[in-house]
């Protein structure tokens, strides 16, 4: 991590639990509401962060988000076990969803969770294996 | 900022059920005695719908000696859409606006004229830009509330002036023609159906003038409204516009604007929560949000006296049971005044904030999560913050001390006593 790191704020995700769904992002949203953090960051910041947590819940077996703050920007990582993304490249295409129909009928996994985290970030890094995936998205202050 | 909500301190007994409703945390209850922080109120009329003591009222304004004593030349009425709801089901519209008359006016303009208009206009902006979700600002406590809690959906709002401008502006244009006044010449009063509307008049978000001089709140006006309607005499009537008249009720304002892909949620809560799905970006496959303060819509202003269930029933069955015998003489002006942007209008800048500092942003959060730490996270409220974050945050700002959480200075002569 560069110097001028400052703190992290980390939550638990649990896999397939879709009432606590969205709890984590919408806490670090809050947080930065009430911080004091400028209204056009925070749509970014809530946008991006709700996607990430919903893809843990969806996709994985659970894990982390993280929301990491530094003097000039802000980092939302997501980290989860398992399966990973086969294919990344395609999971980044608008409209791909590899999510099932139960969980479509939920109104999620329309195929524009990495797209939107890509289109609302100012740097956007994914690297995935069958043994998980982190996701790092940038919001510059 | 200009009141419109008083509070008798004797009546309040402290028992914390209006901080804990109030949308923006702006209740403090000190020294025994509730507190409203006026830069954080956003005029929901919750606290006076919640007070079980009655500790609430709306402003006693001066409008009865301005209606009375003042050198208007025409003193205009404009009746709320919720308005004819209040009445026993089956009353004859024209008939209440013959009572508003009785009590001194020269003419009512009926607000669901404007109301169709201002649906007119609603639809043409969504078809015009692309921005999706569009949220509503008829409802002035909710603009507030996202100015003031979800300022990043700002850009959402549709900016389409309530009906109670358009109308304001409409009837004294028509005074000003019809009988060659001067607008100083004109008094309009809009008989409203919540402490909102009171607040949209003297201290408008928008950049625009409101038109309304006087703001009447129903419930004060009520009872000679309906002795002069027990008497029943018939007048000349002009009828309301059932479309118009729709905008009452909680998703009436789409479905009079012809719009089909919309949500309509009511209530403080039901609100926060959808607001909270479209910051998150989750509703951008839907044109508009209707959203209206007050459960069921402006039927459940604070200032109406029926209850809110009662009164959609009675306008459902006037819209049921009515012919539409509604003139909009304005109406076919509507597009030129689409243009002209009459309908539109922009908000008021904010003031600067100043440069955002990250550093000491933590530092501050971090000393009060450090306070909130020593807390006991019940959220009572007998402290007189909503919740124990709140509490922390007051005695970050110095506002308040630790040792007003009872539950602490409970357990602490506990200990003493050991
Ligand atoms: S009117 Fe609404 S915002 Fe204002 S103090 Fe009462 S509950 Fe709070
Ligand atoms: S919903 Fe209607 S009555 Fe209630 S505060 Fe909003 S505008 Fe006023
Ligand atoms: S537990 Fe204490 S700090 Fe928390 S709300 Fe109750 S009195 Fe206030």
């Amino acid at each position: 991590m560069t110097e001028s790191f400052l703190k992290r704020y980390s939550f638990d995700i649990v896999a397939n639990d879709f009432i606590a769904a969205g709890k984590g992002s919408s806490t670090i949203k809050n947080l930065l509401k009430s911080m004091g953090i400028e209204a056009n960051l925070i749509r970014k910041i809530a946008i991006t962060s709700y996607e990430a947590e919903i893809n843990i819940v969806i996709h994985s077996y659970g894990g982390q988000l993280h929301c990491d703050l530094y003097e000039d920007k802000i980092v939302i990582v997501s980290q989860d076990t398992g399966p990973g993304i086969k294919d990344v490249e395609l999971a980044l295409t608008e409209g791909y969803s590899t999510a099932t129909e139960s969980v479509r009928e939920l109104g999620f996994g329309a195929g524009m969770g990495l797209p939107n985290m890509m289109k609302y970030s100012d740097d956007f890094e994914i690297t995935s294996s069958s043994d998980g995936t982190v996701i790092k998205i940038t919001i510059l202050l | 900022m200009n009141f419109s909500i008083m509070f008798d301190k004797d009546k309040c007994k402290c028992c914390t059920n209006c901080i804990k409703r109030c949308p923006t945390q702006a209740i403090r209850l000190v020294d025994g005695k509730a507190f409203i922080n006026n830069d954080k109120c956003i005029h929901c009329g919750e606290c006076i719908k919640v007070c079980p003591y009655n500790a609430y009222t709306p402003e006693p304004i001066e409008w009865y000696e301005e209606m009375h004593f003042s050198s208007y030349k025409h003193k205009i009425a404009i009746s709320s859409t919720p308005l004819y709801g209040q009445f026993p089901k089956g009353t004859d519209i024209c008939k209440v606006q013959n009572s508003i008359l009785k009590l001194g006016f020269d003419s009512v303009y009926d607000a669901s004229w404007a109301a169709e208009m201002v649906g007119m206009a609603i639809k043409r902006k969504i078809n015009e830009e692309k921005i999706r979700p569009f949220i509503s600002t008829n409802c002035p406590a909710v603009v507030r509330l996202i100015k003031n809690r979800y300022p990043s959906l700002m850009d959402h709002l549709i900016l389409i002036k309530e009906p109670m401008v358009i109308a304001a502006m409409l009837a004294r244009e028509k005074a000003k023609k019809k009988l060659d006044l001067k607008d100083d010449e004109i008094g309009v009063f809009y008989l409203s159906p919540c402490p909102a509307k009171l607040l949209a008049v003297t201290d408008p978000v928008g950049d625009y003038k409101p038109y309304v001089d006087w703001v009447i709140p129903l419930n004060t006006i009520y009872g000679e409204l309906y002795r002069e309607l027990v008497k029943g005499d018939n007048g000349l009537c002009s009828h309301p516009s059932l479309n118009g008249t729709k905008w009452a009720v909680s998703g009436g304002q789409s479905e009079s604007a012809g719009l089909t892909n919309y949500i309509a949620v009511n209530g403080m809560e039901n609100i926060i929560q959808i607001l909270d799905e479209v910051e998150n970006g989750n509703l951008t496959n839907v044109d508009y949000v209707e959203t209206l303060a007050c459960v069921q819509g402006c039927v459940g202003g604070t200032f109406n006296v029926i209850n809110p269930f009662i009164a959609q029933s009675n306008i459902n069955y006037i819209l049921g049971n009515t012919k539409d015998e509604s003139i909009i003489e304005e109406l076919d002006e509507f597009d030129e005044m689409y243009e002209s942007g009459v309908f539109k209008f922009s908000l008021k800048p904010e003031e600067n904030q100043g440069k955002f500092n990250m550093k000491e942003a933590i530092i501050k959060r971090e000393k009060i999560k450090e306070i909130y730490d020593k807390l006991p996270g019940l959220d009572c409220g007998s402290c007189g913050a909503p919740t124990c974050y709140a509490h922390a945050e007051d005695i970050y700002n110095n506002e308040s001390t630790l040792y007003n959480c009872v539950v602490l200075r409970a357990n602490k002569i506990t200990e003493e006593g050991r």
